[in-house]
């Protein structure tokens, strides 16, 4: 029972580094219909800018947090303002194409930085574990599901509590009747690709600390999210958590009871799985447009 | 927790637009450099194709190799060339990717003309680019890939440049353990490696040494290469509770693990671990200075070693880019000492089949020591054992080319509870 229960511990912790960053992309697709194809690569540049400012300025890195998501947020407010606002209302594939691009610049831009050599950002506590009888928490996963947890919640808190929250619903909902009340939809847009970009620069700073990484990691990354975001439900928040949280689980427990070789391939066999029975994802809605189609 | 409005568009449309994107993410390739088609000016220079992993999962040693193929291009250049002619690379980045890796080697031989070929780094992308040359006809001299499927395809221009193929790398290190005492013996063994046609032979070969000396395997897994979080392996590991733990890895993946087991509680008596602890500072900056203690390793090439050469390259390789070089740069810097072999050997490049027939004929001084090649390309040495002491790396086997006398009996991290 008790390796059982050290690696749903393990796949938990995991589940929420990935919530955290998740949550970003849903949440920019969700209002905008945009599929961040450089989330992972805004990922990865919070993670080297958690380095530079822990590096530079001996902060711890988890403190780094409270530098990147800023930082990346007005990265995210000028890409969008720049890049991504003119085709805001082009196709989707448009938009996939854009920022896959986007993905690739930002890759060279860290090479050009920072340097293709892996990179680890390694506190004092990196390595430590907390120790329940003989179960072990890892400290760094710890801190970071604690801060997925607090900025999921003030993400929540924002949607759904605060007049820009309900603006930004509304923009999601019915653009021309949020129009017509006096909401901003370009403004709102530029807000929520900038909130979406900073939760990957929170991921990317708690990240950093867990794994070492180079500026192409985000490969991997992006790769992930968008199964966990479609496993979810794309543009449902809870979903996104839901996924994250599944495709943790489903990765330890693969590793620890099948086979590593298939830690990262059974996920994505669960999200098929999911698809074929609900092709909206666990939380996502079934649509009219959907109806139609059957 | 699903405040946001359901999406308006069609969720089905965009899972498949996600599928299609998805199988869209293989990287493109980058190229940099360029060549000159002038394969027919015999007094211009020769020019040297390449591509290398220098971005994406192999971008730390791909870096290190280029760098190893530029001081070999710098210092034989300043020697009056090769054939009298200058040399020129010309260097592409696969991106760690074997699609792209295919369609460079093909875009150097039939767009950049070049004249000759050096090869690429890990096995992994050495396998579709050595086929891509062995079709071509065009010698293939390659610094990183000695996996045993390499050499059962009877190619006849590929060489590899180390001292032995991948699955007896750790020959010497697999020996030495069984010829310990029997109460420092360890009596059991992990082998958690990287899916990979490198890492893969490394640890069955010294597997297959220990099993047959008592040594009981009480775990072997092999892990993808996209695998992130280690926790879990290493709670498995833990579990088993091995003596020893021998790792086919490559850079990041050994990190990841020796850091899973300290968070875990768990360190095994001794640590065995393929090419990550090579690269040096990269390796202790990643596990922490203080974990490296008794971590054991093959490598080729010894920053110290008394092979012709050696010491200017080292040299060379600290004006250019300071520090000491890192294997990956020294095998790259061999793989060019053994093309400038067969180049001289032979005296001319017309005939790249006659440049293969001299080196299975000939033995080659290399920084790496003298290498030498069976009918299959696979070379016939026997590699240096490494290990991290007193946070430097001192090369502790076989003895002869030993730079210290001590071996810290095990591993001894610091940080481990």
């Amino acid at each position: 029972m008790e390796p059982f229960v050290q690696n749903l511990i393990l796949g938990l912790l995991l589940g929420g580094v990935y919530a955290l960053v998740a949550s970003g992309l849903t949440l920019i697709f969700g209002v905008m219909r945009v599929i961040n194809i450089a989330h992972g690569a805004f990922l990865i540049l919070g993670g080297f800018v958690s380095y530079a400012v822990w590096t530079w300025l001996g902060f711890d890195p988890l403190l780094c947090v409270i530098a990147t998501t800023p930082v990346l947020f007005a990265v995210g407010w000028v890409v969008y303002r720049v890049v991504v606002s003119p085709i805001r209302t082009a196709p989707m594939s448009s938009t996939v194409l854009l920022t896959f691009g986007l993905a690739l610049v930002l890759e060279a831009f860290m090479g050009y930085v920072w340097g293709n050599n892996s990179t680890a950002v390694r506190p004092s506590y990196a390595d430590e574990s907390y120790r329940i009888g003989d179960l072990f928490l890892p400290k760094a996963q710890v801190y970071g599901g604690l801060i997925a947890i607090v900025v999921l919640v003030g993400l929540h808190l924002l949607l759904t509590q605060t007049w820009i929250g309900r603006a930004i619903r509304a923009a999601a909902s019915n653009p021309t009747g949020a129009q017509l009340v006096g909401i901003t939809i370009s403004s709102i847009a530029a807000l929520v690709f900038a909130i979406g970009i900073a939760t990957a620069g929170a991921g990317g700073a708690i990240a950093a600390i867990l794994y070492p990484f180079v500026p192409g990691s985000h490969y991997q990354w992006i790769a992930r999210l968008l199964a966990i975001i479609v496993l979810g439900g794309m543009g449902s928040m809870g979903g996104a958590v839901l996924g994250a949280v599944m495709f943790g689980l489903a990765e330890a427990m693969t590793a620890a009871y099948i086979s590593p070789a298939w830690a990262t391939a059974v996920p994505y066999a669960i999200v098929f799985a999911v698809l074929l029975v609900r092709p909206q994802g666990l939380l996502g809605s079934k649509l009219r447009d959907d109806a139609v189609a059957q | 927790m699903s405040p946001l409005p359901r999406p308006g568009r069609r969720t089905r449309g965009s899972v498949t637009l996600l599928a299609a994107t998805a199988l869209a993410l293989s990287a493109p390739a980058c190229g940099i450099g360029g060549g000159d088609d002038d394969s027919g000016d015999s007094s211009g220079p020769i020019t040297i194709g390449t591509s290398l992993p220098l971005t994406g999962e192999f971008s730390q040693p791909g870096q290190a190799a280029k760098e190893g193929y530029e001081v070999w291009q710098e210092m034989i250049n300043a020697e009056g060339g090769l054939l009298g002619r200058q040399v020129e690379l010309t260097i592409k980045d696969d991106a760690s990717n074997q699609n792209t890796i295919v369609a460079d080697y093909n875009a150097l031989i039939s767009q950049d003309n070049v004249d000759l070929l050096l090869g690429t780094f890990s096995s992994l992308l050495n396998l579709p680019a050595s086929s891509v040359a062995e079709k071509n006809q065009m010698l293939y001299v390659e610094p990183a890939g000695g996996s045993p499927e390499m050499f059962t395809r009877d190619y006849q221009y590929l060489f590899f440049t180390q001292q032995a193929p991948v699955d007896r790398q750790g020959d010497v290190f697999a020996e030495w353990i069984t010829s310990l005492p029997e109460n420092e013996r360890p009596k059991t063994a992990a082998y958690p490696t990287l899916d990979d046609p490198f890492a893969i032979p490394t640890s069955e070969g010294i597997e297959e040494i220990l099993s047959a000396n008592g040594v009981e395997t009480v775990y072997r897994e092999t892990y993808a290469i996209d695998t992130k979080n280690f926790d879990t392996i290493a709670n498995e590991i833990k579990a088993a509770d091995p003596d020893l733990v021998v790792q086919g890895a490559i850079f990041e993946d050994g990190i990841g693990l020796v850091r899973a087991m300290l968070k875990s509680g768990f360190a095994p008596d001794w640590l065995y671990q393929s090419t990550a602890p090579s690269l040096g500072e990269q390796y202790a900056e990643g596990v922490g200075a203080q974990n490296t203690e008794g971590v054991m390793f093959a490598i080729s090439h010894a920053p110290e070693a008394d092979t012709p050469g050696n010491a200017e390259f080292v040299a060379k390789y600290k004006e250019m880019f300071g520090g000491l070089p890192p294997e990956d740069a020294a095998d790259a810097f061999a793989s060019g000492q053994v093309l400038q072999a067969a180049v001289e050997g032979v005296g001319s490049i017309d005939d790249q089949a006659a440049l293969a027939d001299w080196l299975r004929d000939n033995e080659v001084e290399t920084i790496l020591g003298p290498l030498s090649w069976d009918e299959t390309g696979s070379p016939e040495g026997e590699f240096l054992i490494g290990q991290w002491q007193d946070g430097k790396v001192e090369y502790v086997l076989p003895e002869e080319s030993a730079t210290t006398d001590h071996i810290v009996m095990g591993w001894q991290p610091g940080d481990a509870s």
